[in-house]
C-alpha cells in the first residue's frame, strides 16, 4: 500500500491543499534614513500595497538624539502627505519595520528606529541600496551604522529590490 | 510570496521556457564517472531539464550524451549494444556514435549514404572530477570548462554523490541558501554526525538560536553570512555562497572536509540533488570516506542499485518518532540530506509560494528569486549571459570564522571566500 507520504506529495494530490487565507495583512513600516532614499520610498509608495506604511524622514526632538531609549525617546516620522507621526507608536503597531538608506548617506538615525524596535520588540530590517558614484567604501560606512541593529541586513545592486523585497513579505 | 506566473517562471526548466534557456548556458553535472567506468560498459539513461537522454561511453573511452530514442521507430536506445565504437540499436541495428551520428543502418546499401543523413541530437559530455558535466545550450555559446575548486583537486581529495530528490529544483536549491534553519532542523547532528561534530564552531551555532543575517550580491549570485555572538567583542561568520543558478557551499566546520550541492532539474517535479565533500590540502581519510559512503554528512544510503534515497516518500522516510522525543533528530528523520528531502517532498512537487509567509530572515531566498528572474529576462530579452557561467564565478568558497565585531564580513572574510590552490579552508 502506498504511504501517505507518497500519496500527498503527489501532483493531483498537491491540488486537494486546502485553498484559504493563512495569514492576515502584515503592518510594515517602511522608513527612509535619508535624503536619497526618501525619494524612492516615495516613488514605491504610490504602489498598491497590502497596507505598508512609508516615511520619508526622522526627526529628532531637541535632546533625543540618537541613543536615547525609552520613555524619553522622542523622534517623529514624517508621512508622505507630510504629517509628523510618533516613531514609537508606529512602531509599536507594526508587524516589522524596513529602514531604507543610500550608500553612503548619514544612516545614524537608524539607532533611534532600532531602539523603539527594541522597545517593543519588534524585528527591523535595514536595506543599503545603490548611489550614483558611492564607492565600496560609502557601502561599508551604511553597513557600519545599520549592522549593531538589524536582525536581516541586504545590500541590493538595484533599487527594484525594495519594491520586490515588500512584495515578498506581503508589505 | 510569489505570484503564480513568477512561480512558473522560476520552476519551469523545459527547453523554450526561460529558466530553462537559463540552465541551458551553464555546464551541469549529470552523471557520476562510477556510472560510466569503462570503455563499452553498459549506457546509462538521464534526464534532465525535460530531456530523455542517453549517456555511454564508447570502445575508445569517448564519452556520449545523446537522445535516448533511436530515429528508426523511437525505440529506447538504453537497450542498445555498445560495441565497436558506437551503440547499435538492437530492433533494426541502426547504430550511433558518440555525436549521435547514425553510422549503420544494415538495412540500406552502404553507398547510399543514408546513415549520414540521421543525427540525433547530442550535447557534449567531459569528465572532471569524477563528474561528468553536460552543457545543453547552442554549440556557438559553450562556456570555458567549471572551475569549481572540489573538480580541481587530486581525486583523493574529494567525494561526490547524487541523490534523486522528488521536487522542483527550486524548492530544494532555496533549502541551501537557508542557513537558518540549521539550528533546527540538524541540531542533532552538530553533535554526533562524524562529519559535523567536534568542530569550535558548533558551540556558537547552539549556543546562539537567533543569528542576524547580512546578504550581499557578488558577481556570481550571492554571499549569505549569518552572524552569531562570539566571545572578545566578536561574532562567528558563517558564509554560505550561492552561484548562479543552482550551487549552494555549506559552511565548513573545524577540519571537516568542505561540503555543498548542485540543485539539478530532471523535469519540473524532480531534481538531483548532486553532495560534494572534499579538502582543499589533504586526501580525504578512510574514516570521512566510510562514513560517507555509509550516508553520514550530506549524503545518504540508497535502495540498492539506484541513486534512490533508502529513506522516501514511500516508507514515510524511516520516521522514528523516538529518537524525536529523545531529541537525537529534530524532526524524526535520520541524515542532514534526508532530513533536508522529506521536508521539502512534503512541500509537493511545486511548491505553491502563493500561499507562503517569508520573513525578514528569508532575505536570501527573496533576493535569489529575483536575481534569477532579473538574469532569466536579461538572457531572453537582450542576449545576456547570465551570472555564473563565467569559471571565475566558480571560484570561490564557503568560509566560518570569527571577525571583530566592528569588522564587515565582506571585508574580514575576502580571502577566506577565494578558492587558493594548497591553502587550507577558513573555519573554526
Amino acid at each position: 500500500m502506498l504511504s501517505e507520504s507518497a500519496r500527498m506529495t503527489t501532483a493531483h494530490e498537491a491540488s486537494f491543499r486546502i485553498q484559504y487565507p493563512n495569514s492576515k495583512p502584515r503592518a510594515a513600516k517602511v522608513i527612509a534614513l535619508d535624503g536619497e532614499s526618501a525619494k524612492l520610498v516615495d516613488e514605491i509608495a504610490q504602489q498598491k500595497w497590502n497596507g505598508a506604511k512609508f516615511f520619508t524622514s526622522l526627526s529628532f526632538a531637541s535632546g533625543a538624539e540618537p541613543g536615547t531609549t525609552g520613555a524619553g525617546m522622542k523622534a517623529w516620522l514624517s508621512d508622505l502627505a507630510g504629517r509628523a507621526m510618533d516613531l514609537v507608536a508606529e512602531v509599536a503597531e507594526s508587524d516589522f519595520v524596513v529602514v531604507i538608506t543610500a550608500a553612503g548617506e548619514d544612516a545614524r538615525a537608524v539607532s533611534v528606529v532600532a531602539d523603539a524596535c527594541k522597545l517593543h520588540n519588534k524585528t527591523l530590517i535595514g536595506l543599503v541600496v545603490p548611489k550614483a558614484g558611492a564607492s565600496e567604501a560609502d557601502v561599508g560606512a551604511s553597513l557600519d551604522h545599520l549592522r549593531p541593529h538589524t536582525r536581516m541586513l541586504v545590500v541590493a545592486s538595484g533599487r527594484d529590490y525594495i519594491e520586490v523585497m515588500l512584495t515578498a513579505l506581503r508589505a | 510570496m510569489l505570484r503564480k506566473e513568477q512561480n512558473d517562471y522560476l520552476c519551469q526548466t523545459n527547453a523554450g521556457t526561460p529558466m530553462g534557456e537559463m540552465f541551458r548556458c551553464y555546464w551541469m553535472p549529470a552523471l557520476l564517472s562510477e556510472e560510466l567506468p569503462e570503455p563499452d560498459c553498459p549506457p546509462v539513461r538521464i534526464k534532465l531539464l525535460g530531456e530523455r537522454l542517453l549517456a555511454f561511453r564508447d570502445s575508445e573511452g569517448k564519452l556520449g550524451l545523446i537522445d535516448e530514442f533511436c530515429a528508426h521507430r523511437g525505440v529506447s536506445l538504453w537497450f542498445g549494444r555498445n560495441e565497436e565504437c558506437g551503440l547499435r540499436c538492437p530492433y533494426h541495428g541502426w547504430k550511433y556514435d558518440v555525436t549521435g551520428q547514425c553510422v549503420d543502418v544494415p538495412s540500406e546499401p552502404e553507398e547510399s549514404g543514408y546513415a549520414k543523413k540521421i543525427k540525433l541530437k547530442s550535447y557534449p559530455l567531459i569528465e572532471k572530477g569524477g563528474v561528468l558535466w553536460t552543457y545543453m545550450g547552442p554549440p556557438e555559446k559553450q562556456p570555458p570548462e567549471p572551475m569549481w575548486e572540489f573538480c580541481t583537486v587530486p581525486l583523493n581529495q574529494s567525494f561526490m554523490t547524487k541523490r534523486l530528490q522528488e521536487n522542483n529544483w527550486l524548492q530544494a536549491m532555496e533549502g541551501g541558501i537557508d542557513s537558518s534553519h540549521v539550528s533546527f532542523l540538524h541540531r542533532g547532528d552538530l553533535s554526533n554526525d562524524p562529519l559535523f561534530k567536534g568542530a569550535a564552531g558548533n558551540k556558537y551555532n547552539l549556543g546562539d538560536m537567533r543569528p542576524v543575517f547580512e546578504v550581499v550580491e557578488n558577481e556570481g549570485g550571492l554571499l549569505i553570512g549569518a552572524r552569531r555572538n562570539a566571545e572578545d567583542d566578536q561574532y562567528y561568520w558563517r558564509i554560505t555562497p550561492w552561484v548562479m543558478p543552482c550551487y549552494t557551499g555549506v559552511p565548513p566546520r573545524g577540519d571537516h572536509p568542505i561540503h555543498g550541492h548542485f540543485w539539478v532539474p530532471i523535469d519540473d517535479e524532480n531534481c538531483w540533488a548532486w553532495s560534494y565533500d572534499y579538502h582543499p590540502t589533504r586526501p580525504l581519510t578512510e574514516s570521512e570516506v566510510a562514513a560517507m559512503k555509509d550516508g553520514k554528512g550530506i549524503h545518504v544510503k540508497y535502495v540498492p542499485g539506484t541513486y534512490r534515497p533508502l529513506a522516501n516518500k514511500d516508507n514515510d522516510y524511516l520516521m522514528n518518532r523516538a529518537a524525536q522525543k529523545a531529541g537525537k533528530t529534530f524532526s524524526g528523520i535520520e541524515g542532514i540530506g534526508m532530513q533536508d528531502a522529506s521536508l521539502q517532498e512534503s512541500m509537493g512537487p511545486i511548491c505553491d509560494r502563493t500561499k507562503e509567509n517569508l520573513v525578514g530572515t528569508d532575505n536570501g531566498i527573496i533576493m535569489a528569486r529575483h536575481r534569477l528572474m532579473r538574469a532569466a529576462k536579461a538572457l531572453v530579452e537582450k542576449g545576456i549571459t547570465p551570472p555564473g557561467v563565467d569559471p571565475e564565478h566558480h571560484k570561490v568558497r564557503q568560509a566560518a570564522l570569527l571577525l571583530k565585531r566592528d569588522v564587515q564580513y565582506k571585508d574580514g572574510a575576502k580571502e577566506a571566500l577565494k578558492v587558493k590552490p594548497g591553502v587550507r579552508q577558513t573555519s573554526v
